[in-house]
């Protein structure tokens, strides 16, 4: 059984049975006053010349033949009382033991059943104090762990009383807004956001009392401006009360830079795409017009659909490959190789090309067996764009030179193709490894799909970790290269 | 129809393009000279006082379609030049911007030779009777 006095602020003992002990204590000590007055006037009736006879002395033995009992008795009921109450103050009420007296006969009973009743009392009270304090404590766990998932979310989170005042917010929220989360609390949303669209969206929440309210409004930031998803949610008690607005904002502005690059991108392989097929088209219709009537003409026409045909293809396959580079889809089959041996296939492939324009194709390289781990037959296609492309812009009667070299300190091995032809601008330099872009695209030389140097630069860069590289002088020629990191002695084993 | 004496410019990077539309043309009793870029083209409206039409690709290096037709309504002696512009891309103007520009027709990628001619006889017929 706890002891009373275990809480604090409450008295071990009710008032009422205080005050019912201290007045026995008190009639007690009259009666030893009243024995000690007898005795008193016994003392002054024996020293004076009072007979017994004497109305004092008969009074004074009165007193000491009633009281005398009496007044002990008092004083072992003072006794007892006194017992009592100090078993009382140290909430000891078993202590207190019916065989002592009349006192505690009397009062055991009830004492010990107002003590049971109190005590039960205490022990409903000390439970419902620590469940109270358990919930206080899962209520401030909850609400760390709700602040904890608040604080960890990358979208800003804003939550508002139905006054418009800060309950909570994020740092990400902070940071948009550019106030202190740590003492904005309570603080009114119109003094922390200058944003008046976002405040005319809180403001519209609140007072709609509408569940969930979306808007896109754009932010001004330190470098530009920025686009956000902002969603409202209105928060209920149980009596459906407002009893705030909970505001989520996410950032889209690089969905929407996604979506823009992936529409422009759309449309240019559209164009791209449409530009062969359109003299495709037109040169057919042509034929079947008869708009052309030698045959020599209707041959010309024939080659034109069956080069821009090939164009298409190339176009596609280009297309496809960058796709399944970038995607990570592509199947890669690496293994040692060497890239001058590679370079004297593709030399040999293309020899009769560089024949037709009356031009030289020069290696510089002796045969170095197993420089790089990479994917033959990508790198293949790498030195056919790059030789292709060589070709293609030198004019008639000029050269081309293919070199490789190892560089052990780098690590690398490196492949330049350097060719005389007319060279880039410097302008255009930047450009040259972007999809779709083609060099010299004003001037009627050949076409290309300009895909070939992006796909060179993603089979390089992409999938072999290695570097692109072109260095030009517009009339002087142009070297297009890459590097690749030389194979490690593990590959080389594997 | 016969259009016979008509001179029509045909602009376009794409040499396979500007042959074609230009075959068609000759066939069709037109006069026809070629620019492979929109500043070419300019100098040669500007040089070719006799210029009764243009026809221009909107996508090219050097300087765009739109650009060049820009120039033209800027020039007293081209200003008032029909132009039909050839198109990859859809929706690649607005009405206001075709109207600003003065721009005849449109005719998208890949475009019929057939479509070419009609819509440069239109034209120049409109110009004839106005």
């Amino acid at each position: 059984m706890p002891r009373c006095n275990e809480i604090d602020g409450l008295k071990p003992v009710p008032r009422s049975w205080n005050y019912m002990l201290s007045y026995v204590r008190n009639l007690g000590l009259a009666g030893l006053a009243l024995v000690t007055g007898g005795l008193l006037v016994m003392i002054f009736a024996a020293k004076s010349s009072f007979s017994i006879s004497h109305p004092a002395v008969l009074c004074g033995l009165a007193c000491l033949i009633v009281l005398l009992p009496l007044g002990w008795y008092w004083l072992s009921l003072c006794a007892q009382a006194g017992a009592i109450a100090r078993h009382l103050e140290n909430g000891e009420p078993e202590r207190i033991q019916t065989t002592h007296g009349l006192l505690p006969r009397l009062f055991a009973g009830p004492i010990a059943n107002c003590f049971q009743t109190r005590n039960k009392r205490l022990e409903e009270l000390q439970k419902q104090l620590s469940n109270l304090q358990i919930q206080i404590q899962l209520s401030d766990r909850r609400k760390d762990n709700i602040q904890a998932i608040i604080f960890s979310i990358r979208d800003a989170v804003i939550v508002i009383d139905g006054f418009g005042k800060l309950l909570l917010a994020n740092p990400t929220a902070g940071e948009l807004f550019g106030f202190d989360i740590s003492n904005a609390g309570m603080k009114p949303i119109t003094e922390l956001v200058g944003n008046p669209e976002f405040q005319q969206l809180l403001d519209q929440s609140r007072e709609s009392r509408a569940q969930h309210i979306k808007r896109h409004i754009e932010f001004a930031t330190d470098e530009n401006t920025a686009t956000f998803d902002c969603v409202t949610s209105c928060v209920y008690d149980d009596e459906q009360n407002l009893c705030g607005v909970v505001a989520v904002l996410h950032d889209i502005s690089r969905e929407q830079q996604a979506a823009r690059a992936k529409n422009e991108f759309v449309n240019h392989v559209s164009h791209e795409l449409k530009t062969p097929l359109a003299s495709i088209t037109a040169y057919a219709e042509m034929l079947v017009d008869g708009e052309v009537e030698d045959e020599k003409a209707r041959k010309d026409f024939l080659a034109v659909i069956q080069e821009q045909a090939q164009r298409l293809n190339r176009m596609i396959e280009n297309l496809l490959n960058i796709s399944r580079i970038e995607s990570g889809l592509m199947k890669v089959n690496k293994e040692p190789l060497s890239l001058t041996v590679l370079i004297h296939q593709v030399v040999r492939t293309l020899k009769s090309y560089a024949a037709e324009k009356n031009i030289e194709l020069v290696e510089q390289s002796p045969i170095v067996c197993s420089q790089v781990y990479a994917d033959g037959d990508m790198i293949t296609q790498v030195l056919i764009n790059l030789l292709g492309n060589a070709i293609k812009y030198t004019p008639v009667g000029g050269s081309v030179k293919l070199r490789t070299e190892v560089d052990e300190a780098g690590g690398t091995a490196n492949v330049t193709v350097t060719d005389t032809g007319h060279g880039i601008d410097e302008k255009e330099i930047a450009h040259v490894f972007d999809k779709f872009y083609r060099i010299g695209a004003g001037s009627n030389s050949a076409k290309g799909t300009g895909l070939g140097l992006n796909l060179v630069k993603q089979i390089i860069e992409k999938v072999h970790n290695g570097r692109v590289f072109v260095t030009s002088q517009p009339d002087s020629g142009s070297t297009f290269g890459f590097e690749l990191p030389l194979m490690s002695e593990q590959a080389a084993v594997v | 129809m016969s259009m016979s004496g008509k001179k029509a410019l045909v602009v376009d990077d794409e040499v396979h393009i500007v042959h074609v539309a230009a075959i068609k043309l000759r066939n069709n009793g037109y006069e026809v000279i070629t620019a492979g870029n929109g500043e070419d083209a300019f100098e040669l409206a500007c040089n070719n006082d006799d210029l009764d039409i243009i026809i221009t690709d909107y996508q090219m290096p050097v300087m765009t379609g739109i650009e060049l037709v820009e120039k033209l309504r800027e020039h007293e002696s081209t200003s008032h030049l029909p132009v039909i512009m050839l198109t990859a891309r859809d929706f690649a103007i607005d009405d206001e911007q075709r109207e600003r520009l003065g721009i005849s027709a449109f005719l998208s990628k890949p475009f019929s030779p057939r479509e070419l001619l009609r819509s440069v006889e239109d034209i120049i017929h409109q110009s004839a009777v106005i």
